[in-house]
């Protein structure tokens, strides 16, 4: 379960200080499929740092099943992402010197212990990239690419997973691919999964839709 | 029809600067790495030049003082009768005369029989110095310290000999008491070189000495002050050439020309250390800026594409550099003052002088100036690759760089990287121009520009050949190493990363100053090795002939000594004649061994002498007359061939011979310091002093020295270990400060690194942000960064260590030196350079690995 208790987020641009989220309150339970909305600028992408624990509230409380990340160190933080979150950037974030494989083999080596190399490889698989272990990122596709980060985020089955934008940066055959994984994850598995989108599209396969605007949610409403 | 529109004015100077100010204003931190490789470099050569001109200024306002007269003759014998009558006239012209005598003898304390070698001087203190003064501890005056009964001795004496003031000391015959230490000797610098502590006497107490006799090797210094109504300096000068034309006769003007030469030289060869690491800096210089125009891709894409040309773009980043190369120069000329300050302490004992340091103007121009060259010359390959930069690149980045992968034919190549190339040979002839301004010498600029153009391509060759074998190893063992190890690796092939680069400045700087430790090493150790084996390590000195065969029975009766004693008749005397032509009319030729016209040591010997080898001719009979072997490499200098004829002067007499033979010495016996060995009826009856040389056990030379001594106190002992403890001292001293002007290549190469570092910065946050959103601690992320800068570090010092070996062997071949490996300098060496980079990077990386990721993202 995600909590969100009176989140506030402030930084400093130059001379002046930017709020950019203004107190959020959002409780996401298990096993929920949560779309989050908003235009640029809106604070969507930042909440979902907080969610991760990318960055500090200026104020409030995040609580990932129960434990309070705010004002956790680095390290114990690692700890908790590494077992609770998988986490999908909008523009992959592959490490660019190691191969497919690796990649995705990567948090079972930060986090786990015994070989892992079988469920990377049957990860790949089941992405459709079978045939790509040893090559690059830079060798592969932007579709592709993304194929292998939902694979790296879904390698130790974490509870939750964090979307941001997934499909931001594909064409809309393989956008459509990416958004089925996450999808058959969320429902087979029982993933939490929250998606930052700006899509209406994609936002209305979610259970449930919450719309930032100018750093407050105004819109939080669970769908058929 | 349609009319051509007017050419559009370039970009204005105003604009383009302005543009490249606030370019580098945004991204200052980036760019104080680019301003530091350039001040590193020209840190070192405005400290080098610098000393260098404060050392000239120092000899020119201080040369009456540094000669302790106007004007100075030295010969290495004493005058005639004809000479000193001839001299003495002077005085009545109002030109004073004094002279100081030195020669290397022995001396011993009351309670150490063991003598020392030391550096004699005898002089009139009533007179001398005419310029200048000798500065005594305790202080007090020299004229009235320095009496016959007195000595005044170096302060390394008394520490050697456990001697105090007011003890006695034994020289040759006579006993004197120690008065005082000499603090300063003002004309040190121009006095011959001597072995050993310094001691002054005067001349009466040299008389009492009985060191000096007919034949003996003391050089003779005639010091000459100008009185107001006396003849000008060169008018005097001339009149003293003709009276002692073997002389050597110097004047205040010249600021001792043989010093200022050396100093030249001195000065040229430091100063190519130092642009080595000034080319280093303009590596980094020019890398930096690859990266930051690299970064800008798409600003000038999108600036063609709203109409500005190449030219105009060049203008902005041409400024750019310009500004950047004369900060970093700026910021060189002023570390270089400190520089300048450091060096005397660095150099020691081999500046002789106290040098009084000024602003170093003409060395800060010159250093400012080659900083700001060599950074324009190296950053002409990435400014020229603007003209490359497409406007549709704004849109097809991706697909672009994917494009120029593809296969081209040699021609196309050529077509398309020709300004590349040509902007490498100006690199090249750019760097010529600046080591021959450097050096002074077109030879020594070649050859330098050469020399590190090769290495840097071998060090490239081998750095790439290296990085390419580890991928292969990595390919094929990845899946099977630690994760951490596996990631810190795979880093080294980063896109971005200049890993080649980096290896190859770093691997240099490594190379030279590994360099300059094997070729001290393996030259300390030939000489240690020459002793352990049968030639003569002791050498006895001025054995009259009445003493010769008391000398050689003492010596027979030695415990210690091995083998018999070799005897070398020594006769001195001047070459005047070759093949019938005065030698003096050659002596502006070439190579022409000028010092044969005022000193030349002749020998005779009835048979071929110990170590020497017949290469044309033959040995002379018993009977033989007016025959003389001459050294084959000598003769060769000299133009004379068997059948040529040769004449000496011996005290005014004239020796003719005839060359019967040539022949090359081994140069470890005592026959070795005579290039011209005569048949023995040439020099009969003329005044000859002996030399000998013994072959002692290390253990028992101080017995011999002391029974030598206690016996025959006026036969000069010269232990060779002594000799070479003293060379080794001038060897070590010379290859410190090397070593300390390589460091600054060094640093170079660390400064290199970071920048490499810091321009990499964004890939690795953003890696770092993916590692910690993947669960990685602080700990495992640092361990990658440790892997990738310890590998970093270690190839380099590998490559340099490797480097190191071969060029310092080579050049050891070249000299007939053995050269000896050092595997723990080695093992430093690589070790070393991977700690320094990973300190270095730590460093760089630091205030990531703590900080919450999105935090430093959006700081950045």
């Amino acid at each position: 379960m995600i909590e969100v208790r009176g989140v506030r987020k402030s930084i400093r641009n130059g001379s002046r200080t930017v709020d950019i989220l203004k107190g959020i309150d959002i409780v996401v339970p298990s096993g929920q499929f949560v779309a989050i909305m908003g235009a640029s600028g809106s604070g969507k992408s930042t909440l979902l740092g907080l969610l991760a624990g990318l960055d500090a509230p200026s104020s409030g409380e995040v609580l990932l099943d129960g434990i309070d990340i705010s004002r956790l160190d680095e390290d114990r933080l690692a700890e908790i992402r590494g077992k609770k979150l998988g986490f999908v950037f909008q523009s992959y974030q592959l490490i660019p010197t190691l191969t497919a494989l690796e990649n995705v083999l990567l948090p079972h080596e930060l986090n786990a212990h015994g070989d892992g190399k079988p469920h990377a490889r049957e990860l790949l698989t089941s992405v459709g990239l079978g045939d790509r272990l040893t090559h690059y990122p830079v060798q592969l596709s932007g579709g592709e690419q993304q194929r292998v980060a939902l694979a790296r985020a879904f390698m130790l089955n974490p509870p939750i997973v964090l979307a941001d934008e997934p499909t931001g940066n594909l064409d809309s055959v393989n956008g459509q691919h990416v958004l089925d994984l996450l999808l058959s994850r969320n429902r087979d598995a029982g993933t939490t999964l929250v998606l930052v989108t700006h899509d209406p599209v994609v936002a209305a396969l979610a259970h449930r839709r919450i719309v930032l605007r100018d750093g407050t949610v105004v819109a939080d409403e669970v769908q058929a | 029809m349609t009319t051509l529109e007017p050419t559009k004015p370039a970009l204005g100077w105003a604009t383009a600067s302005r543009i490249a100010w606030r370019e580098l204003r945004a991204s200052y931190a980036k760019f104080l790495f680019v301003i530091l490789s350039v001040a590193i470099g020209v840190a070192a050569l405005t400290g080098v030049r610098g000393l260098s001109e404060a050392f000239k200024r120092t000899l020119m306002t201080q040369a009456r003082s540094i000669m302790a007269g106007d004007l100075s003759a030295r010969m290495f014998r004493q005058l005639t009768p004809k000479e000193a009558q001839q001299l003495d006239s002077l005085d009545m012209q109002g030109v004073q005369r004094t002279d100081a005598t030195e020669l290397v003898s022995m001396a011993s304390s009351a309670t150490d029989p063991v003598p020392l070698l030391v550096s004699l001087k005898a002089v009139d203190p009533a007179a001398y110095p005419f310029y200048g003064s000798v500065l005594l501890d305790p202080a007090g005056d020299f004229r009235s310290v320095l009496t016959d009964h007195t000595a005044i001795v170096g302060p390394d004496l008394l520490y050697r000999l456990k001697l105090h003031i007011g003890d006695t000391l034994r020289i040759g015959n006579t006993t004197l008491t120690i008065a005082a230490v000499v603090a300063r000797e003002p004309d040190r610098m121009s006095s011959t070189m001597g072995l050993g502590p310094r001691v002054f006497i005067t001349r009466h107490a040299l008389e009492n000495s009985g060191l000096l006799q007919q034949g003996s090797r003391a050089g003779e210094r005639f010091l000459f002050r100008l009185a107001p109504n006396a003849p000008n300096v060169q008018k005097v000068r001339s009149r003293l050439e003709a009276i002692l034309p073997e002389a050597q006769v110097q004047d205040f003007r010249q600021a001792n020309p043989g010093l200022t030469r050396g100093l030249d030289n001195a000065t040229g060869i430091l100063s190519m250390i130092c642009l080595v690491a000034m080319v280093l800096g303009a590596i980094g210089v020019a890398m930096a800026m690859r990266a930051h125009l690299a970064q800008r891709m798409d600003i000038l894409a999108v600036m063609k594409s709203i109409g500005a040309r190449s030219s105009d773009i060049l203008r902005i980043y041409v400024l750019q550099t310009t500004l950047l190369g004369l900060t970093g120069g700026l910021l060189g000329v002023v570390l270089g003052i400190g520089v300048e300050k450091l060096l005397p302490h660095v150099l020691g004992l081999l500046l002789p002088i106290t040098v009084a340091t000024y602003l170093p103007i003409r060395a800060g121009l010159a250093g400012l100036l080659t900083g700001l060259l060599t950074t324009l010359l190296f950053c002409l390959p990435p400014l020229l690759d603007i003209r490359n930069v497409k406007p549709n690149l704004v849109f097809r980045r991706l697909v672009d760089e994917g494009a120029s992968a593809a296969k081209m034919s040699f021609s196309a190549r050529w077509k398309e990287h020709r300004a590349q190339w040509i902007s490498v040979v100006i690199i090249v002839a750019g760097l010529c121009v600046i080591a021959w301004g450097l050096s002074d010498s077109w030879i020594v600029a070649t050859w330098f520009t050469g020399g590190l153009g090769a290495i840097l391509l071998f060090i490239l060759a081998m750095t790439a050949g290296l990085l390419k074998l580890l991928r292969m190893l990595l390919d094929k063992t990845r899946l099977s190493l630690p994760s951490f190890l596996r990631h810190g690796l795979a880093n080294l092939y980063r896109p971005g990363n200049q890993s080649k680069a980096v290896l190859s400045a770093l691997g240099v700087g490594v190379m030279l100053i590994l360099s300059v430790f094997l070729m001290q090493r393996s030259m300390i150790r030939d000489m240690q090795v020459t002793l352990g084996t049968g030639v003569p390590n002791i050498f006895l000195i001025d054995i009259s002939t009445d003493e010769l065969p008391g000398v050689r029975k003492l010596v027979a009766a030695q415990p210690g000594v091995i083998g018999a004693m070799e005897a070398l008749p020594i006769i001195n005397g001047r070459l005047t004649q070759l093949d019938g032509v005065d030698a003096q009319t050659r002596k502006d030729e070439k190579h022409f061994p000028r010092h044969l016209l005022q000193s030349t040591v002749l020998t005779w010997s009835d048979t071929v002498p110990n170590g020497a080898k017949v290469k044309e001719g033959a040995w002379w009979g018993p009977h033989a007359h007016g025959q003389v072997a001459v050294e084959q490499d000598l003769a060769k200098r000299l133009g004379l061939h068997l059948g040529s004829t040769v004449a000496f002067s011996v005290n005014d007499q004239l020796i003719p011979v005839k060359v019967a033979a040539l022949i090359r010495n081994d140069g470890e016996h005592v026959n070795a310091r005579s290039e011209f060995v005569l048949s023995r009826d040439a020099l009969a009856g003329l005044p000859t002093v002996w030399y000998g040389a013994i072959h002692v056990a290390p253990a028992q030379v101080g017995r011999v020295q002391a029974a030598l001594f206690a016996a025959f106190p006026t036969v000069t002992v010269i232990n060779i270990a002594d000799v070479i403890e003293t060379i080794q001292s001038v060897v070590r001293q010379i290859t410190f400060v090397i070593r300390f002007l390589a460091g600054f290549s060094i640093l170079a190469g660390v400064v290199i690194l970071a920048s490499s570092v810091a321009s990499t910065r964004f890939r690795r946050i953003r890696e770092v942000v993916v590692l910690k959103t993947l669960g990685a601690r602080r700990s495992r992320i640092a361990g990658i960064f440790a892997v990738e800068f310890i590998m970093l570090g270690s190839l380099a010092g590998l490559v340099g260590t490797v480097f190191a070996n071969l060029l310092s062997s080579q050049l050891l071949r070249r000299m007939d030196v053995t050269f000896h490996g050092a595997w723990l300098a080695d093992l430093i060496g690589i070790l070393g350079t991977g700690l320094l980079a990973v300190a270095t990077g730590w460093l760089a990386s630091l205030r990531i690995l703590g900080q919450r990721p999105l935090e430093v993202l959006r700081e950045e």
